[in-house]
């Protein structure tokens, strides 16, 4: 049910913030390059667009801390000082980031009075802290916060509420709110919304920026597009369907998210048999072919990363083995499997995957370096030049192999990931969440390797918990339960439901879940 | 864990942009310029006597011992590691060749060179397979190689000064220059060459930068990290017959806090003691700092407390540069 | 694996029960006792029976003070009636003290103690003559009276004192001197320096011996090295050189004789290893040494025993062991090196 029909009438009267041409450049890069935007009283107005679309550059300009390059930000009608935060404060416009910037040891009360706290003469009066901030708390419908409490000793919800309140307590009358739903669980978000709503019922504008479409029609009343720093589409109602927004996020028609499925060939090159470790994973047979792109599929917890790490040796199964091309593979070392030609992008990308400090050439040279070493030393020159063509086949950007890993955007890093398989020429991929954290357009990309992958000959194992990409992306698809492999489903007639039903539950039709389908 | 994608990375100004190799290099060129102005300070401050080709061979020479072994210690350190026994080790190392003495010059190069080794292998074991902190077990084998020290040689230092060979080796030049600066200075190559130029070095330096993705990359981690204090072991073994040479003795009570020279020529050099980043120029030139700063001082006469102000304050503004630039 | 986690504190806490619980019974014995101290013994030992010696030394990572261990074992050996009792040698004050602590739980008949530092064992000193066990201290002092029964110590000061004379002697009032001190700031190295320098004042009141060079060298032979080499290029003219100990100055003699200056100079050095003495016979460079002799554990012992069995030293005329002996610093020269050898550690 969208909150669009039970907006205040607010049409006639001044919006609290209108943004007109807005544009930023920094040395090299346009950031914004004409976003058009208002919001009105009372008005929940969200804001979705993909990564480096320019959304925290937009809030920055508007909340003061950067100045602009050319065009207009008006606070209720008037032009807002720039460059000075405090003067956005004073003009009623107030962040909530998604990294709350609360002091643990400070106190509810003085959290939120932080830089503004009344006073008695020379001495604060705590009194009045306290009984404002009870006030505040009661506002949002949050009295049993104890103002006296630590902030740090309370759960990222109850924080986030007292950061809210802290924006009340400038009176703030535009509150923009940076992901404010990632922190939290599904029973928490609802907890938000109820407050978003008091506050808009009070006549408070408020920009929410989300990844969660589903959340725009819930809570928003209008939704804005960002794209490559321009606003794509301004001001549509909250109700457009996903795939439309969507579509105006990526530029792209749905349907050609995922290229075109590929076709197992008829040699198998990895088997699995009775692969077991205790209490993960019990044991678990499949085959891969070449050309194959095997989804597994299942709930979090259902071992799935844990098989991988047991087919690429970073665990040592209890029993069972592992097969390369016929041969036996040695497990527990990863070593082993890279030289029989595995290769395995792990869940995390930064902290398992790759070497931040390190430059792209690095990174991507590091599972092959006995490729380049002639006499003892290293040939670097090769290296770099094989690590950019990688790159550049991968179409990363930037693809200059002389730059830090840590300065990639999450898609193109985990480009980075594989580039480092394919200079390997490896025969089975491993792949674990290939994009999580990665935004709608670089998906597509990666979804596009993956494909192109497999038709050169590859076999692609996919491990995933958007049960969307693997019906999109795969072959086949398994799916995992408590560690047992429960299912086997041919990719091309496959459907979402059908997979969770086999994630959760036994594999007779379940009426619970046939309802919401 | 979040599951919103992440940001890219915002321009930022140029200097974030520069290569790895840059950022090091900054840190380097910072030292040049503190060794530029320690030999223009001291030209001032003690003409005739500082700046004499007879001097600077003389610093040179004094600097061999602990810079072999900040050598090895940079290898230690750049997998996140430490050794803080080396300085016991070579009283260790040094005794036991002194054991060998009476056979000849090569049989106490062997054995120093084996105890090094030796004990380099223990701490070694326990820290990759044991999966001991380096910390406690190069603490723990600091004590114990200075035991080993006292109990080998009974206490009392043996002169070697029949062994020719050895007593060149840490007091004789080549060409004019002192053998044991060309020691160094080969081992600071040598030591180059592995770190930068080949695929040890780099499996090293990954180590230490992130455990984890190495391993996935395929690296064997135990190995890597055993090998480090060996290496380590080894330097100390090179380093101790440096020293017996120069002292014509083989002493059990030498060596001391020789660790923490070492560890500040490291830090002060740029390498991190975090892991994942070291420069084997950046530790020759921390340690030639220091032989420079102690050659000044002592040349001027001052006191020992002034000493050792000064060099903590270098200390401490060369860590505070190498946080700059991150 | 809760169990586990709570083990080591658990095991922390019953130890330190342990110990509280074993000094309280300790506290009753009052102060009473310290003033019949000098005339009283503790029961059989007097009689001529075992007697039982507590012992305690810093750790030797130096060859004096290994000396000092060694010396007192062998000398209690030696006694054939002795049982000693002895701590692993630790190098901090603090846990020397805790050692002693529980080295006088055992409730030796006697106590031999070379404190790290003589303030920080002044308490478990006092503590161990309050209960009736007599304390005799070596070498560095307590910072208490009546905390201990008698103190022996060799003679910085006089090792100074000798020094400054000799080099007077020798160099006829006129000349260069290059000072290498011990760990700079610590009492043996203040005496020994002042000691010298008063010397030098009152044998050569108008100055003509210059200290041109004075710096620390940490009682090790690869600091003497590095420190010497450096004066070495800094003064072109160097008459003798003073060190404050043997075994540092080993180091002290290689930078010299590497730089191919032994004949510009002479050397002293300090304590009377028998490196040193070797040097002194063969003669050259280094010309003498002060001893300061590590055999005063081995003395320490023997007074030790004497009082547990209240008797005196023989040769003099008093019943008891004297409260306060300095052991001479004989200067050893070419001359008399052959008699003193074999004191040599």
């Amino acid at each position: 049910m969208s909150a669009a029909a039970t907006a205040p009438a607010a049409q006639a009267t001044r919006p609290v913030l209108e943004v007109r041409g807005l544009v930023k450049h920094y040395p090299g890069a346009k950031a914004l390059d004409g976003v058009d935007f208002d919001v009105r009283p009372g008005e929940v107005h969200c804001l979705i667009g993909p990564n480096g679309a320019g959304k925290s550059t937009l809030i920055k300009c508007v909340s003061g801390i950067v100045e602009p390059t050319a065009g207009e930000v008006l606070v209720s009608g008037e032009p807002l000082p720039v460059g000075e935060p405090s003067a956005s404060l004073d003009r009623g416009v107030a962040t909530i980031y998604q990294e709350l910037d609360l002091v643990e040891d400070l106190r509810v009360y003085e959290s939120i009075f932080l830089g503004h706290e009344p006073r008695r003469g020379l001495l604060l009066d705590r009194a009045r802290m306290r009984e404002e901030a009870r006030k505040l708390l009661e506002r949002l419908d949050h009295p049993n916060i104890p103002v006296d409490a630590k902030v740090g000793t309370l759960r990222p919800a109850a924080q986030q509420v007292v950061s809210i309140a802290r924006a009340l307590s400038h009176d703030a009358r535009l509150l923009i709110m940076d992901e404010p739903s990632a922190i939290l669980d599904a029973g928490e978000v609802d907890t938000l919304f109820d407050v978003v709503r008091r506050l808009t019922a009070e006549g408070v504008g408020v920009i929410y920026i989300s990844h969660r479409l589903d959340e725009v029609p819930r809570i928003g009343d209008r939704v804005t597009v960002l794209s490559d720093g321009r606003t794509v589409a301004s001001g549509l109602p909250a109700d457009t369907p996903r795939d439309t927004l969507v579509e105006k996020m990526v530029g792209r028609r749905v349907e050609q998210l995922f290229p075109e499925r590929p076709v197992p060939r008829d040699e198998v090159v990895l088997e699995v048999e009775g692969l077991c470790r205790a209490p993960d994973v019990k044991p678990i047979s499949f085959q891969v072919r070449a050309g194959e792109v095997l989804g597994i599929g299942g709930l979090v917890g259902a071992g799935r990363t844990e098989l991988l790490r047991l087919i690429y040796g970073l665990d040592k199964p209890d029993a069972g083995e592992v097969r390369v091309d016929g041969r036996r593979l040695q497990p527990g070392r990863p070593g082993a499997s890279i030289a029989a030609g595995l290769g395995f992008a792990p869940e995390d990308r930064k902290s398992q995957g790759l070497l931040l400090d390190w430059n792209l050439t690095r990174n991507v040279s590091l599972a092959d370096l006995g490729r380049y070493t002639r006499h003892v030393l290293l040939d670097r020159a090769a290296e770099r030049r094989d690590a950019a063509e990688q790159l550049r086949e991968l179409r990363t950007v930037p693809d200059d192999p002389d730059r830090i890993v840590r300065e990639l955007s999450g898609g193109n890093q985990q480009k980075v990931v594989l580039a480092r398989w394919l200079l390997r020429e490896c025969r089975v991929l491993l792949l674990d969440e290939p994009t999580r954290g990665v935004d709608v357009g670089a998906k597509t990309e990666i979804y596009r390797v993956i494909t192109d992958l497999a038709k050169a000959g590859l076999a692609v194992v996919v491990v995933s918990s958007e049960m969307s990409e693997l019906v999109g992306l795969c072959s086949r698809i398994l799916v995992m339960r408590e560690g047992e492999l429960v299912a086997e489903v041919d990719g091309a007639s496959a459907t979402e439901l059908e997979l969770l039903r086999h994630a959760v539950a036994p594999t007779d039709s379940d009426p619970v879940l046939e309802e919401n389908a | 864990m979040s599951t919103a994608p992440e940001a890219a990375a915002p321009q930022r100004s140029s200097s974030s942009r520069l290569p790895k190799n840059t950022r090091g290099a900054i840190q380097e060129y910072a030292l040049v310029g503190v060794v530029a102005v320690i030999l223009i300070a001291g030209a001032i401050i003690e003409p005739g006597s500082f700046l004499t080709s007879d001097n600077m061979l003389n610093v040179l020479r004094q600097a061999s011992v602990v810079g072999v072994i900040a050598i090895g210690m940079t290898f230690v350190i750049a997998t996140g590691g430490i050794d803080l026994s080396v300085g016991s080790m070579v009283a260790a190392a040094s005794v036991v060749g002194g054991q060998f003495a009476d056979s000849g010059s090569a049989m106490f190069v062997l054995g120093a060179l084996g105890m090094g080794i030796l004990l380099g292998s223990v701490n070694a074991g326990a820290i990759a397979y044991g999966k001991v902190v380096p910390f406690i077990a190069t603490l723990a084998m600091f004590t114990m190689a200075r035991g080993l020290a006292l109990w080998i040689s009974d206490k009392q230092p043996k002169s070697i000064f029949d062994l020719e060979f050895v007593r060149w080796f840490g007091n004789g030049e080549v060409i004019g220059i002192p053998s044991a600066a060309v020691v160094f200075v080969a081992v600071t190559i040598i030591g180059w060459l592995l770190l930068n130029r080949t695929r040890y070095g780099r499996y090293v330096v990954a180590v230490g930068g992130n455990r984890e993705a190495a391993r996935i990359a395929g690296i064997n981690v135990p190995r890597i990290v055993f090998s480090v204090y060996v290496l380590a072991g080894l330097c100390v073994g090179i380093a101790a017959v440096l020293l017996s040479g120069r002292l014509s003795s083989a002493s059990p009570i030498v060596g001391n806090l020789y660790e923490l020279d070492a560890i500040a020529a490291v830090v002060i050099g740029g390498t991190s003691l975090a892991g994942g980043r070291a420069t084997i120029v950046g530790t020759f030139l921390g340690v030639i700092t220091f032989a420079l700063i102690f050659n000044l001082l002592t040349l001027m006469d001052l006191a020992v407390e002034i000493q050792q102000v000064t060099k903590g304050l270098i200390i401490l503004a060369a860590v505070l540069i190498q946080r700059r630039e991150r | 694996m809760t169990i586990k986690r709570f083990m080591l504190p658990l095991l922390l806490v019953a130890a330190l029960f342990a110990v509280a619980c074993g000094s309280d019974d300790d506290e009753s014995a009052g102060d009473s006792e310290q003033a019949t101290q000098a005339t009283e013994t503790t029961g059989s030992p007097a009689q001529g029976g075992r007697v039982k010696i507590a012992f305690s030394a810093p750790g030797a990572d130096h060859g004096w003070m290994a000396a000092i261990t060694e010396n007192a074992r062998k000398e209690a050996k030696e006694l054939g009636d002795v049982d000693l009792i002895a701590a692993e040698g630790v190098t901090d004050s603090a846990a020397q003290a805790d050692q002693v602590e529980t080295l006088i739980q055992q409730k030796p008949d006697a106590l031999v103690l070379l404190p790290n530092e003589g303030d920080a064992l002044t308490p478990v000193a006092q503590k161990a003559t309050a209960q009736g066990i007599p304390v005799v201290v070596v070498d560095r002092a307590l910072e208490a009276p009546g905390a201990s029964r008698t103190f022996i110590t060799g003679d910085n000061y006089g090792i100074g004192w000798q020094a400054g004379n000799y080099f007077a002697d020798q160099l006829k009032c006129k000349g260069n001197v290059v000072e290498i001190q011990g760990i700079a700031g610590i009492q043996v190295t203040e005496e020994r320096s002042k000691g010298f320098r008063d010397a030098l004042k009152r044998r050569c009141p108008d100055g003509g011996i210059k200290i041109i060079a004075s710096q620390p060298a940490d009682f090790v032979p690869d600091k003497g090295l590095s420190v010497m080499e450096n004066i070495l290029q800094a003064h072109k003219d160097i008459d003798a050189v003073y060190t404050h100990d043997d075994d540092m100055a080993e180091g002290v003699v290689s930078a010299i004789e590497n730089a191919g200056r032994e004949d510009e100079m002479f050397l002293t050095g300090a304590g009377g290893s028998k490196a040193a003495m070797e040097r002194i016979e063969k003669g050259g460079l280094y010309r003498a040494t002060f001893l300061y002799n590590p055999t005063m554990s081995a003395s320490a012992i023997r007074l030790a025993r004497l009082i547990v069995r209240g008797e005196g030293l023989a040769e003099l005329t008093e019943p008891e062991v004297p409260s306060q002996i300095t052991v001479p610093a004989t200067t050893v020269t070419k001359e008399n090196v052959a008699e003193l050898k074999e004191l040599g550690f």
